[in-house]
């Protein structure tokens, strides 16, 4: 019997140490990133294009949460014990002031030649005290999704504002229902109590002329008339032309809920397109994309989001990370999820490619709107952003919810956005 | 236990023991003892989670930050014309002041919790981190009625999976289904059926049977939340309180059901004065561990209501992960610790659970 023992013993040394000497031949790199919609998939086949190169490189790819609050959570605990586990981080736009510290500077890795390449402002936001902490990966924006054939079937036009959305989407709903399909609702957005709705609620906010909740030259602006206007208009929605369920919904809920065919508008960012002409989508080929509705100033406003790929300076082989960034950062990265999953390149010269253009016609027709985008207060409420984005959706949710009405919610906001930021009262930034 | 009575035998005893017993002392130091005393010492500064920036110790700002409130009475609205209080034309009732221009803004900002009436005045709580207080309301109701009816459904499957039929085996494996599946998963799909349109389960049912028009938003209506939310946990844990159950019903002796049933008692006569007084202590087992279980509750409020709504344990995890606060974090576990402790102790003495 110990005989046997101390065989087995044996062998699961031999065995384990065989298994070290392998993993020794090949360069391990870890990288974390979403899994939203197609996204894991593309970052898969990334990381096989790379490989392919490169033989002595393994790249695992590590799915992440969906809610940008949820993956801020995660990430923060490998960095919080400084872990070598994951090399590479795909990383929200709104991250690099906050999370920079624990980022490689990438232009000393050999991204000061492409930085030239990509969408300035971008680069800008990625730049923290002159370092590049993130190489941009993908931009995007908010875009209003209609449907083509319920449009011309009642012969209304395409909502230049949101009064004009209210109206289309109320009329077409009761038409809808009328004909026979009860669960069918006018506009689904994203009201769940996360950052996303202080993605939609900004554009709401802008486009009426009501600021930025804290504008670039760090004043906190966002107890004005035209921001409570442009809140309580979003409540008014809630149980009328979007579901009640609304203020509990994500992208991926209000996408699903589209695809089913159950709404005439939907607010979402790009992603959603390649997915909605899958052939699992009922409403294939029966819709297209337009520029959100503009409010009381008259213009309309897309939030800035977008994803972009840093290193951790925990990392075992920041070298061969940085390279995996790059490469996937890249034009044939881009391009690659541009065609196949319709994530906005942030390279400047993929918006005049043939081949993307034809893969996703409305990358040409909305080049404004991308590069118009309003951005979040992430630069002036750095480091807090977070919780300064927390105070405004909360705030926002109350309303939405009807625990709160909207003169005092954003009362409240102004005093803890104050008393977290210490900045004064300004004028809101007009588009 | 005299020590001059001891043998030299059982001296020789003792110290085996304490022998034995230091491996499992210093095991429980490192990973209980360390983690509570870093906790504890967290808890008195204001150290930023994965931040790089310096920690500097601030005392029981924390500490007075989550537990600080005041109750202020509303002053009615004087209408500056009449002078007289201004009256709702609506409701008929007096119109009082909003309890953002009465709660104290210096030298910390207070918000409302709750407000009530009394004697014709209304009055309102106001604390410095509402979400705190509210999170401590929210898990206490959640383990006030789960824990009860978990309880009350557990002992009735407890009883008849006890008695004799066939296939009684199969039907008590089939019972613990719920409490395998992970509770996240199990959360998954509960948030699956809750879906606010009619592919969820519930408005589907709800639908068929014409109440309401297939939308109730379970997770983000405010007074469908909790119930809701107790819902998932009574499913996912009754077999578990069933199952403690069980076992104490197997301990009580059939001879006393037989003398009973000589005796003439009948089965609620036995059931009273046999079964219950000789489960009591099963039950007072199991209500000690589901009840500090439940206080401790964080996976179902975390994936079902995020944060619209919060146990203290999603409390504390959003503090931490979103807000970054490990210092306001580590002190709200503090206080979850303190809390649960003083359950367990009032507990302990209320149902006279031997220390022996």
């Amino acid at each position: 019997m110990r005989k046997y023992l101390l065989l087995v013993l044996a062998l699961v040394l031999v065995v384990s140490f065989t298994a070290v000497g392998f993993a020794q031949e090949k360069t391990e790199i870890t990288v974390a990133a979403g899994s939203v919609g197609k996204e894991l998939e593309l970052t898969q086949q990334a990381a096989q294009m790379y490989m392919e190169e490169h033989p002595d490189v393994k790249i695992n790819v590590l799915s992440t949460p969906d809610l940008t609050n949820d993956r801020l959570g995660l990430y923060l605990q490998f960095l919080e014990a400084e872990s070598a586990k994951v090399d590479v981080y795909q990383v929200d736009v709104i991250w690099p002031g906050d999370l920079g510290q624990h980022f490689i500077d990438l232009n000393k890795y050999g991204a000061e030649e492409v930085t030239d390449n990509h969408f300035q402002e971008i680069v800008q936001n990625n730049t923290v005290e002159g370092r590049l902490v993130a190489i941009p990966w993908f931009t995007d924006a908010g875009l209003l999704y209609y449907r083509t054939d319920l449009l011309e079937k009642y012969n209304r036009e395409v909502p230049q504002t949101w009064t004009e959305l209210e109206e289309t989407a109320k009329y077409i709903m009761e038409q809808e229902r009328a004909a026979g399909n009860p669960d069918f609702y006018g506009y689904v957005w994203q009201g769940n109590a996360y950052e996303g709705l202080t993605c939609d609620a900004l554009e709401w906010g802008f486009s009426n002329g009501g600021g930025t909740i804290v504008s670039p030259d760090k004043e906190i602006t966002i107890n004005n008339e035209k921001a409570i206007e442009a809140i309580d208009m979003a409540a008014g929605w809630v149980g009328g032309i979007s579901p009640t369920g609304v203020t509990g919904m994500a992208e991926e809920d209000a996408r699903k809920m589209w695809e089913a065919g159950n709404a005439l508008f939907m607010r979402n960012w790009p992603y959603a397109y390649t997915l909605g002409n899958a052939d699992t989508s009922q409403i294939k080929g029966k819709f297209d994309v337009a520029p959100l509705p503009a409010g009381d100033s008259g213009s309309s406003a897309a939030t800035l989001g977008g994803w972009n790929l840093s290193v951790s300076k925990y990392s075992e082989h920041p070298e061969v990370a940085a390279d995996v960034a790059l490469f996937m950062a890249g034009k044939k990265g881009q391009k690659m999820r541009a065609i196949e999953g319709s994530f906005n390149p942030t390279i400047k010269s993929l918006y005049q490619d043939e081949e993307v253009l034809e893969a996703v016609p409305f990358f040409g027709k909305l080049y404004e709107v991308f590069t118009n985008a309003v951005a979040r207060p992430s630069t002036a409420t750095a480091p807090n952003y977070n919780q300064a984005s927390e105070i405004f959706f909360q705030g926002v949710h109350s309303v939405l919810t009807g625990e709160s009405d909207a003169s005092t919610a954003v009362q409240y906001m102004e005093l803890d956005l104050k008393d977290l930021l210490g900045y004064e009262i300004g004028e809101p930034r007009q588009p | 236990m005299a020590k001059k009575g001891m043998s030299e035998l059982a001296k020789e005893e003792q110290k085996l023991a304490v022998k034995l017993l230091i491996p499992t002392f210093i095991i429980l130091l490192v990973i209980a003892l360390y983690p509570l005393g870093q906790v504890f010492y967290t808890s008195f500064t204001n150290r930023t989670f994965a931040g790089t920036g310096t920690t500097e110790f601030i005392g029981l700002d924390n500490y007075q930050k989550l537990l600080s409130f005041s109750i202020k009475e509303l002053p009615p609205v004087v209408d500056e014309e009449t002078g007289k209080v201004k009256i709702d034309e609506e409701t008929g009732k007096k119109v009082f002041q909003s309890p953002i221009q009465v709660l104290p803004r210096q030298p910390e900002l207070y918000r409302p919790v709750y407000s009530f009436n009394f004697f014709g005045s209304k009055y309102v709580v106001g604390a410095v981190t509402p979400d705190f207080i509210r999170a401590v309301f929210n898990t206490i109701i959640f383990t006030i009625f789960s824990v009860l009816i978990e309880t009350i459904l557990g002992l009735g499957i407890a009883l008849v999976v006890n008695s004799e039929f066939k296939g009684r085996g199969m039907m008590r494996a089939v019972m613990l289904v719920p409490w395998a599946v992970i509770t996240v998963v199990s959360a998954k799909m509960w948030e699956w059926m809750f879906q606010p349109t009619r592919a969820g389960l519930f408005n589907m049912l709800l639908d068929k049977f014409g109440i309401g028009t297939g939308n109730f938003s379970f997770l983000t209506n405010l007074s469908l939340q909790m119930p809701a939310i107790i819902a998932v946990d009574v499913w996912k844990t009754t077999p578990f309180m069933a199952l403690l159950l069980l076992a104490g019903l197997q301990l009580i002796p059939q001879e006393l059901y037989e003398a009973a049933e000589v005796d003439g008692a009948s089965k609620i006569r036995q059931f009273f004065t046999i079964t219950l007084p000789l489960l009591k202590p099963s039950v007072a087992v199991a209500l000690i561990f589901r009840t500090l279980d439940s206080l401790r509750v964080f996976d179902v409020f975390q994936v079902l209501l995020a944060q619209k709504r919060y146990s203290m344990a999603s409390f504390n995890y959003f503090q931490l992960i979103s807000a970054r606060q490990m210092g306001m974090a580590s002190a709200i576990g503090v206080i979850i610790f303190i809390l649960i402790f003083f359950f367990a102790l009032s507990y302990m003495k209320a149902l006279g659970v031997d220390t022996e």
